[in-house]
């Protein structure tokens, strides 16, 4: 400690950065290349601008006005906060260490930094947000940085900002900044990125599938002025290609659940199975389903399309066709329906544009008796279940199709035939 | 067209509400509406004309007995339709039909 008094009298020129006395030497050291700007919050709102110059995951050494000893807050993000506290006679002229007291973030609070808010400090996604805010004025610098901190912190794909291009917009023309030189980008797209952003003054970000099919990337547009921004960019293709498989591994456990538990009557299918299954046969009739008073015109249209069935089977269509219709109401704002003969059995498909069912939800909204995300009995599925011989659900994002098979019975055909 | 008929009928404090038609996403209102003002202990809904009834149309059955337990009132189901019964079975809500019930046509 006595050290500094006497190195600042001695060699009031040396830096405390590099210093090992100033601040613990070990791996987990960084030095900020340039220092991060930050500010330090006193218990009475006082603030007090500092630069992080180097620090570890007990302590900053910052370089500020702010009165030593003291406590401070520093908000590195939204949902992240530091308490820390000046530590006397370490450090020099207004560079000072401060002990990491307590780290708050939204799940909780801990002695030190993990490794998540280090690597956001000191790796990449730290350094990006520097690179592209150390070109901005001084007013827009913290602004712009909190945004774009805020922004990463949302991306779920934070582990794979590591590889990354930034890039600097003006006037229509891109300067290459830093990180992965080599990165190939849809310049034409990343240009209409960057026009809205700096046009609209807002962050913009759309994933950009390039031309030939075999990348995808994440581009943010961050707007300086109204003609300058800052272009970041990621390669997702991995993470993309491994969320698919997971999808595919995911989906291929529940169809195998839901054809175990239905017998195997109830089968996920894919898209392309999907479009085999509502094209076969010969169509017996077809409606659509915007209001609720359109159920009733539904279920008259689809008795009269099969008047040779009994009544109970026809009854049964008609139940099935009306639970349906009245999920797409429910959760898709409506839908169409089709009726259709395939051999011995007429199959009945229900089509919507709605926001699909979760994977998650699957299995407990296809077979759980009284599972229902909107607050009906839920029982829709059960009596579809229990009446239809064969269903076939194939659910997306963009829409669900539902296509039920009911047989007819030997005496059903000689009755067609009469 | 009119796809549900709600008839009500108060004699020695029961009230029996008689459905024609069809109970489903499109009418269960209309059955709610009356249902909501009747103030008697003991409501009984006749089904004997009513023709069809999906899971909506049973779900709001269901919610107007718990309502009536709630107040401490009694609900009874009378003389659902062959088809009708079936669909109340599979789905377990057969505990509500009034024990002992009529055949339809019949009256007490």
């Amino acid at each position: 400690m006595r050290r500094c008094l006497e190195c600042a009298k001695k060699e009031p020129g040396r830096p405390c950065v590099d210093c090992k006395y100033f601040i613990q030497q070990g791996p987990l050291r960084r030095v900020l290349s340039p220092p991060v700007r930050v500010l330090l919050e006193d218990e009475h709102g006082k603030q007090y601008p500092a630069h992080i110059l180097v620090f570890n995951t007990t302590g900053f050494g910052l370089e500020t006005e702010a009165p030593v000893p003291g406590r401070y807050v520093i908000r590195l993000q939204e949902s992240l906060w530091v308490e820390v506290a000046g530590v006397p006679f370490r450090g020099k002229n207004n560079v000072r260490l401060f002990d990491i007291i307590c780290v708050h973030r939204r799940q909780g609070t801990a002695s030190r930094l993990n490794s998540d808010e280090y690597q956001l400090l000191a790796g990449s996604a730290g350094e990006l947000v520097q690179e592209i805010t150390r070109h901005l004025p001084e007013h827009l610098q913290d602004l712009v940085r909190e945004k774009l901190l805020a922004e990463v912190e949302k991306s779920e794909l934070i582990n794979a900002l590591r590889v990354g291009k930034v890039m600097k917009y003006e006037g229509g023309r891109f300067r290459y900044l830093s990180g992965q030189a080599d990165l190939d980008l849809p310049m034409e797209e990343a240009e209409k990125l960057m026009r809205q952003a700096t046009r609209q003054a807002e962050h913009r970000r759309e994933v950009i599938i390039s031309a030939d099919g075999q990348k995808v990337f994440d581009l943010h547009g961050v707007p300086f002025d109204y003609r300058s921004g800052g272009l970041l960019a990621f390669d997702i293709t991995e993470v993309i290609e491994k969320e698919r498989r997971m999808h595919r591994q995911e989906m291929q456990a529940y169809r195998d659940a839901i054809a175990a538990v239905t017998g195997g009557r109830l089968y996920l299918a894919n898209g392309k199975e999907m479009e085999k299954v509502v094209s076969e046969g010969a169509e017996l009739a077809k409606g659509e389903v915007r209001q609720t008073h359109d159920l009733p015109e539904a279920r008259r249209a689809i008795r009269e399309a099969l008047p040779a069935l009994d009544s109970r089977k026809r009854h049964a269509i008609a139940l099935c066709l009306s639970e349906a219709l009245t999920n797409t109401l429910k959760h898709a704002g409506g839908g169409c329906w089709q009726a259709r003969q395939s051999g011995d059995a007429v199959r009945i498909i229900v089509r919507d544009r709605g926001p699909g069912i979760k994977t998650s939800e699957l299995a407990r909204a296809t077979l759980m008796q009284h599972y229902s995300t909107k607050n009906s009995m839920g029982c829709g599925f059960t009596l579809m279940l229990y009446y239809a011989d064969y269903l076939y659900l194939n659910t997306a994002p963009s829409g669900t199709a539902l296509a039920l098979d009911f047989g007819i019975g030997p005496a059903d055909r000689l009755k067609q035939y009469q | 067209m009119l796809l549900l008929k709600v008839d009500v009928y108060v004699a020695r404090g029961v009230c029996r509400v008689v459905l024609n038609g069809e109970l489903d996403m499109e009418t269960i209102a209309q059955l709610q509406e009356v249902v909501g003002k009747v103030g008697e202990h003991t409501l009984e809904v006749d089904l004997s004309g009513v023709s069809f009834v999906d899971s909506t149309g049973l779900k709001s059955l269901l919610d107007i007995n718990n309502d009536w337990r709630q107040k401490g009132g009694r609900m009874l189901i009378l003389r659902p339709q062959p088809d009708v019964a079936e669909v109340m079975q599979l789905v377990g809500l057969d505990r509500l039909l009034a024990q002992n019930t009529a055949p339809a046509g019949e009256e007490r």
